[in-house]
């Protein structure tokens, strides 16, 4: 009698064990440690009923393959090339025959720009019409390691076993083209300068308009604090082309020192990328535009007025490079009293 | 007897083998690439592209599929409107191990996970209305207006380390710094934070939409308007006149008071019944409230211009269906004490509602009534109501018919806004704007 008991026993213990392997599986739970973007995330990740998986490619808009490196800025026109435009869905999913599949509605589209290196994405708009597998990508954000995206989804219906009854579902399709973003924008850099026991300033320039293209770059250059004569509103150079010939003239504003000065000088700001930090320069220089030809140290973090032979032609000058090999110098005018 | 149970002891172990290869089956084949793939028999490719699962996680406020007459095949969720909802999805790219999606595959980022809601615009076309880049697989909110909505997600991840992605180089873009003089726009300025140009990495992606039917648990703004035909107000000559105005201004406000201002109700005056201000909107059904402002001379004895707003409630109508309805039942208790009109002064009344199903953007006629108290509807005199004979105080002249006003609007949805006052007939001959009665 105890080894029948012990022989149901065991048939019914399989038994429920084949009626739960029936169901969806949903997994082993997850190492949030590792994976914590999945916090809250009960699902499976295998879809029980039919979703159709479309696929898609991205071209450019002659059909022609997307450059593996874009340029910042410069707008690209895009094509998503699927049958999720067609007259009618798949009759075929993943070997699953899909009876009487027909559309319901129209295809809702994103386009995105992913920057891997800040895994951050950029949604890509327009407001002038275009076809509906088109899209103009911007990439507005230099990066080495970046995609361009395509993502739609069209809600479809089919015929059920049962006669009169059909199933609603979503077809989806996306894609993606990997791409490099070249950066064109010169560094944006400014300085902050303070006097020993005396006053400060500071001035940077701001790019504007912003992403401007095609070149060249402009910026608004921005000029603060008692040393330039700016204590109660900043003054405003608009207009100023962006890279290495940043010059502001001696009538517009200039840095106001003593002659027994010791200035400290500190640089601001920075690249939309990276910048290249061997290849920062500031001091003080005679002269502007050009080369910046140096006076007293470079990069020093403190400069002695007192121990320098001054030009007439004193500036200040900041000069940074970008990791691109965009170049940024830029020149304010000194008067020494 | 022995045999008996080895008897059944092999068929329990031929059903566990079976059970083994039956679960496996399906765990293989949702792994299996979705597109473009070519057989390679040295190794698997990365695909293109991975299924996603996607869904509403499981609350007491997402609806049965058959909620308000719903198709259960539709596979749309259906949700009431300024309710918090989470939901949340998976997909192969969402794993630690990357085995699933190829053999030899492994994981070169974090995903990019993106939320979009979009909704319906009159063309049937989809319109983006937020898109969130969370990089996190659930997420929550509410929907602050009725409608049809599709919930997007958007997944992307950086594989690498099978078979090689089909990643090719084609071509280099133009570098316009080179004519501007620039220097040093090489390849190597362009690598990746860890130094790698990442050339055996590409982007999967995975793609789940779900349909979201948002339903209207909110009663519709309601305006009524009384407009006398004495003194130097140029009276409406018709009914349709006044629902003229009224329409422009109940959409141009979407519903709330056009001003607070007493002194802009001498021409007629309002009573406002909506879901109040920003504060108050979009609250979750359960907690709904509206808001109740009378305007002008007629909703008090004295007949003195006033602007007064008061909260009030707003209750479930129907349980099942999640309808609700907001009355306001007019009397000595009630923050709406009643309508008084004068005596021999003849008046009409309109009233209109706006709804947020539509987002208030069309208005629509409401049935509007002064009736007795036993039901039967007090008729015009000619183009306007007059009443000859005063019933207010009601001590004075218990002889006389009670009136009320009654106005009820619906939205599609059902959710009502409904009125009952009393209208009493002050005996205030031409002394009414004096603030006295005779």
């Amino acid at each position: 009698m105890k080894r029948i008991l012990t022989g149901l026993f065991t048939a019914v213990v399989v038994i429920s064990s084949m009626v739960s392997a029936q169901e969806p599986q949903a997994g082993a739970p997850a190492n949030l440690e590792k994976t914590p973007w999945l916090k809250g995330v009960q699902i499976s990740p295998y879809p029980v009923d039919i979703s159709p998986v479309i696929p898609l490619k991205i071209y450019a808009e002659n059909g022609e393959a997307i450059p593996a490196t874009l340029t910042e800025d410069v707008p690209l026109t895009l094509v998503a090339d699927t049958t999720i435009f067609e007259e009618a869905p798949p009759v075929e999913y993943k070997g699953q025959q899909i009876p009487n599949p027909r559309w319901e509605e129209n295809p809702a589209i994103s386009w995105f720009f992913i920057d891997w290196e800040k895994n951050k994405n950029y949604m890509a708009s327009v407001s002038e019409p275009l076809a509906a597998n088109q899209m103009v990508i911007i990439p507005t954000t230099p990066t080495g390691k970046g995609a361009i995206t395509c993502h739609i989804a069209r809600r479809m219906r089919y015929d059920l076993p049962e006669p009169g009854r059909s199933k609603g579902t979503f077809a989806n399709s996306s894609g993606a083209k990997d791409v490099r973003v070249l950066d064109i924008t010169p560094p944006l850099c400014g300085l902050e300068i303070s006097v020993e026991n005396g006053g400060s300033g500071a001035c940077w320039p701001v790019e504007n308009p912003p992403d401007k293209y095609p070149l060249p770059k402009q910026a608004d250059v921005y000029l603060s604090g008692a040393l330039f004569n700016a204590n109660d509103q900043d003054i405003l150079l608009q207009g100023l082309e962006l890279g290495n010939n940043m010059v502001v003239a001696a009538d517009q504003a200039a840095l106001q020192v003593s002659a027994n000065d010791k200035l400290s000088v500190k640089v601001i700001g920075g690249d939309n990328y990276k910048l290249d930090n061997s290849k920062l320069k500031f001091g003080l220089c005679n002269g502007a535009g050009g080369e910046p030809a140096p006076v007293g140290p470079v990069n020093a973090d403190v400069i002695d007025l007192s121990k320098l032979k001054l030009p007439e032609a004193l500036h200040l000058y900041l000069d940074a490079t970008d990791v691109a090999g965009n170049r940024q110098v830029m020149f304010i005018p000194v008067i020494v009293k | 007897m022995k045999k008996l149970t080895g008897f059944l002891m092999v068929v329990a172990i031929l059903f566990s083998f079976a059970v083994m290869i039956t679960a496996e089956e399906p765990a293989d084949e949702a792994a299996s690439t979705t597109t473009d793939v070519s057989a390679a028999p040295e190794a698997a490719p990365i695909p293109d592209n991975a299924d996603m699962t996607l869904g509403m996680t499981e609350s007491k406020d997402v609806m049965p599929a058959t909620f308000r007459g719903g198709d259960p095949d539709s596979s749309l969720v259906h949700c009431l409107e300024d309710v918090y909802y989470e939901k949340q999805e998976h997909s192969l790219i969402y794993k630690e191990d990357a085995g699933e999606l190829a053999e030899g595959a492994k994981f070169e980022s974090d995903p990019n996970i993106t939320w979009d809601t979009k909704v319906k615009d009159a063309d049937g076309n989809w319109k983006t209305l937020t898109s969130a880049n969370t990089n996190m697989a659930a997420d929550g909110g509410k929907f602050f207006a009725p409608g049809e909505y599709q919930i997007g997600n958007s997944g992307a991840r950086q594989v690498g380390g099978s078979s090689g992605a089909d990643n090719e180089a084609i071509g280099e873009g133009t570098d316009p710094t080179n004519e501007a003089g620039g220097e040093g726009n090489t390849d190597t300025a362009l690598v990746g934070e860890d130094g790698k140009t990442e050339a055996d990495a590409k982007t999967v992606t995975a793609q789940q939409s779900m349909g979201v039917q948002v339903h209207d648990v909110t009663s519709p703004d309601l305006w009524v308007a009384f407009q006398e035909g004495a003194g130097s107000v140029d009276m409406a000559a018709t009914e349709q006149e006044l629902k003229s105005k009224m329409m422009e201004k109940i959409i141009s406000t979407l519903g709330r008071p056009f001003s607070t201002n007493a002194e802009d109700y001498e021409e007629a005056s309002y009573m406002f019944v909506d879901e109040g201000a920003d504060g108050e909107r979009d609250k979750e059904p359960f907690d709904k409230t509206a808001r109740l402002s009378v305007a002008g001379a007629l909703f008090n004895d004295r007949g003195a211009p006033k602007f007064e707003t008061k909260t009030i409630e707003s209750k479930t109508l129907d349980e099942e269906s999640m309808t609700r309805q907001v009355h306001v039942s007019g009397g000595e208790k009630s923050a709406l004490k009643g309508v008084f009109v004068r005596r021999n002064v003849p008046f009409i009344f309109a009233a209109m509602a706006v709804d947020n199903g539509d987002h208030r953007a069309k208005a629509g006629e409401v049935a509007c009534r002064i009736e007795k108290a036993d039901g039967t509807e007090v008729e015009k005199d000619g183009n306007s109501y007059l009443f000859r004979v005063p019933n207010f105080p009601r001590d004075n002249y218990e002889d006389q018919p009670e009136y009320f006003f009654v106005a009820k609007g619906s939205d599609k949805a059902g959710n009502l806004t409904t009125i009952r006052t009393p209208l009493y007939v002050v005996n205030t001959q031409a002394a009414f704007e004096g603030g006295r009665n005779q």
